[in-house]
């Protein structure tokens, strides 16, 4: 009867009309009638089912705009998604179905996950397919479209489209080799990268090796030519082969007595004097070796019409001889490749030379760039070491390093150089194995294979050399 | 790993309302899917999307291409073309989010950078002083896009070597153009090994390269 009255003042008042003192006794009447008593009652009924069938709509078209984000996943990579109904607000679903997730390998779980193993990528439209409170039991379901991106595995991506082999500066794309080296042994597996097989564009890393039987020496060298020089293939071989041949050419027995001499005395006592006239030979031969390289390279430019740093290729070489007293290990290096030294009982690791790395990836130097021979660093590129014996000398290009060392700092932890034999010797995920038994005569084949390891974004060219 | 960050600066002033926007949107996502397939890319793309207009807004800070989602791009009605700002919030980003190489952590690859404007700065004195500080940082690439008419080359060519134009900003051409540009952030991938800049490969013939 109250609620009759109120109701009705307030609607006469929406018309602006209002209830003089004289008209109570009226209105009284009037509010108190059946009739009128009922119709409020149903207006108010009809009122209250518009207000909720209007917030049910409206909370349905919340949800149906409302954007939900889950997680990109990728093909063959676990995935996993929590679709928290709490937090998206979604907590009066009366009855949920997910479709759109059949034959993708993603299921949808009791505990509103969403995981599995995509099998396929693009664009995977999920239907999230619910009634709310307050809907029909026998109302159709609401459905929302919900977009989870599913990535292409990228070793999927990666295509092995050949080299051509009718350029006239082709080379194999893979190459693997195990041979004597001095009274050691050496093995050097050299391979094109996956982004340069992806364009079935050329390996640009190279390496050359000879035992200088005559004097004693055998000499080691390794080059990555760059990426984007055109000719750098060739670049790369110019130079490891120059470095060889100069050696050969250049070092006679009556020269290299002397040296002899005081590479003894300095094993016996080493003093100042010894140091430096290891030095100024060190430097002396080292030193016109790479230039003899750079030159070659010119010279190539020049006859083939082309800009040297079209040839842009790092270089780094060691010359090593075995004497009674031990080993004499000579280094040199323009760029970012190491050489590194283990000692006998791997727990010491010699990084015989700095590395040129610039503030951005690429920013390296190489032995086509004159100015290197003017700098002021160039005497520091020099590397000389008097060991009984050692375990391991390795060369390699970036496309190791990068990988298996990832910074600079890491090449002089002993810790890092032991994972990375380790690593060699089967301990990777796909157990691929180097066997480094002086007599295993698969050698070559094996550290070619343990070269194929997958490491995310780094897929340029490889070579590693091994004496051991 | 190393990272090859590329950025975005797109002009959202109240030229582009309506169809251009929808163009740039969809033309944009056309680019992220096909990024998506490249090996390349996909290991080592990081992207990030900054509009301006009167306001400077990062849509998208830097993301790896595998975690990218790309949110649907709105402009006002009408309203200024900031480009000075824009240019401004990309040098700040850049110097924050851009790794350099040391002895103990990988440098990343040298960034690039994709300008689009349909008009001609507003604060033009500021994109100004912004031009040279841009050219200061090491990109490996900026290349500007000037779409439709009203987009001013010259103005553009102040800022980088590399302008190209658009007779407009409809989506089969602005489809072309993000072509071109995955084409060549995958040439910025490729040139791995040296520290030099990127070589654009060429453009389609519905873009011109302004000399």
């Amino acid at each position: 009867m109250e609620e009759t009255k109120r109701y009705l003042r307030s609607f006469l008042s929406q018309h602006k009309i209002d209830i003089s003192s004289g008209k109570t006794a009226l209105f009284d009447e009037f509010t108190a009638s059946e009739k009128n008593v009922n119709a409020v009652k149903i207006i108010q009924e009809n009122q209250k089912m518009i207000m909720e069938n209007w917030m049910l709509k409206n909370k349905i078209h919340d949800i149906l705009t409302q954007t939900v984000s889950i997680p990109n996943g990728t093909v063959n990579k676990k995935y996993y998604a929590k679709i928290d109904f709490n937090t998206l607000g979604w907590n009066d679903f009366i009855a949920l179905e997910i479709e759109g997730l059949e034959n993708t390998g993603l299921e949808f779980t009791k505990n509103d996950e969403l995981v599995g193993t995509p099998e396929i990528s693009g664009d995977l439209k999920i239907k999230i397919k619910f009634r709310i409170e307050g809907e029909p039991e026998d109302s159709a379901l609401n459905e929302k479209i919900i977009t989870l991106i599913i990535n292409p595995d990228p070793k999927s991506l990666w295509k092995n489209l050949e080299s051509d082999k009718n350029d006239p500066f082709w080379k194999p794309d893979n190459e693997a080799v195990a041979a004597k080296f001095l009274d050691k042994n050496i093995v050097i597996a050299s391979k094109r990268g996956r982004s340069h097989a992806n364009a079935g564009s050329f390996r640009e890393d190279d390496f050359a090796y000879k035992n200088l039987k005559e004097i004693g020496w055998s000499v080691l060298a390794v080059s990555d030519g760059a990426g984007s020089a055109k000719l750098s293939r060739k670049g790369s071989k110019i130079a490891c082969e120059s470095v060889v041949q100069y050696f050969e050419e250049n070092l006679k027995p009556e020269n290299l007595k002397e040296f002899d001499q005081v590479l003894a005395e300095h094993h016996n006592k080493a003093s100042d004097e010894t140091s430096k006239k290891i030095s100024h030979f060190v430097y002396q031969n080292l030193s016109k070796a790479a230039h003899a390289a750079h030159q070659k390279l010119e010279e190539f430019a020049v006859k083939n019409e082309t800009e040297l740093k079209n040839l842009h290729a790092t270089l780094i070489f060691t010359l090593v001889k075995k004497y009674d007293f031990g080993y004499a290990i000579l280094t040199f290096g323009i760029g970012d490749c190491p050489i590194g030294l283990l000692n006998k009982d791997l727990t010491e690791i010699k990084l015989m030379n700095w590395l040129d790395v610039g503030d951005f990836g690429g920013g390296t130097r190489f032995v086509t760039m004159p100015e290197i021979f003017q700098s002021d660093k160039f005497s520091t590129r020099f590397g000389f070491k008097l060991v009984d014996d050692f375990s391991y000398l390795m060369l390699m290009t970036d496309g190791i390093y990068d990988p298996k060392f990832v910074v600079e700092a890491n090449l002089e932890k002993i810790e890092k150089w032991a994972e990375f034999l380790e690593d060699l010797k089967g301990k990777n995920e796909d157990g691929t194995k180097v066997d480094f038994d002086k007599n295993n005569p698969d050698i070559a084949a094996q550290l070619s294979a343990w070269m194929d390891f997958w490491s995310p974004g780094n897929h340029d060219d490889r070579t590693l050399a091994i004496i051991y | 790993m190393r990272r090859l960050p590329v950025y975005f600066l797109l002009d959202t002033s109240g030229s582009m309302y309506g169809e251009p926007i929808q163009a740039l949107n969809n033309a944009l996502s056309g680019m992220i899917n096909t990024l998506r397939t490249d090996a390349q890319a996909l290991d080592s793309l990081w992207i990030s999307i900054i509009t301006y207009d009167r306001e400077v807004k990062e849509i998208v800070p830097l993301t790896e291409l595998v975690h990218f989602q790309l949110p649907e791009i709105t402009c006002p009605q009408s309203g200024p073309t900031n480009t000075g700002a824009g240019l401004d919030f990309v040098i700040q980003k850049v110097k924050k989010d851009v790794i350099k190489g040391s002895a103990t952590q990988k440098g990343d690859w040298k960034p690039l950078l994709f300008v689009f404007t349909d008009g001609k700065p507003s604060d033009i004195q500021f994109y100004r002083e912004k031009t040279q500080e841009i050219k200061n940082l090491s990109f490996g690439a900026v290349v500007g896009c000037a779409a439709g008419h009203m987009a001013n080359d010259e103005i553009l060519k102040e800022l980088t070597d590399n302008v190209v134009h658009l007779a407009s900003a409809d989506s089969s051409t602005l489809k072309q153009f993000f072509k071109w540009v995955s084409e060549t952030i995958e040439q910025g991938n490729k040139s791995q090994g040296t520290g030099e800049s990127v070589t654009l490969p060429p453009p389609p013939s519905e873009i011109t390269v302004v000399i």
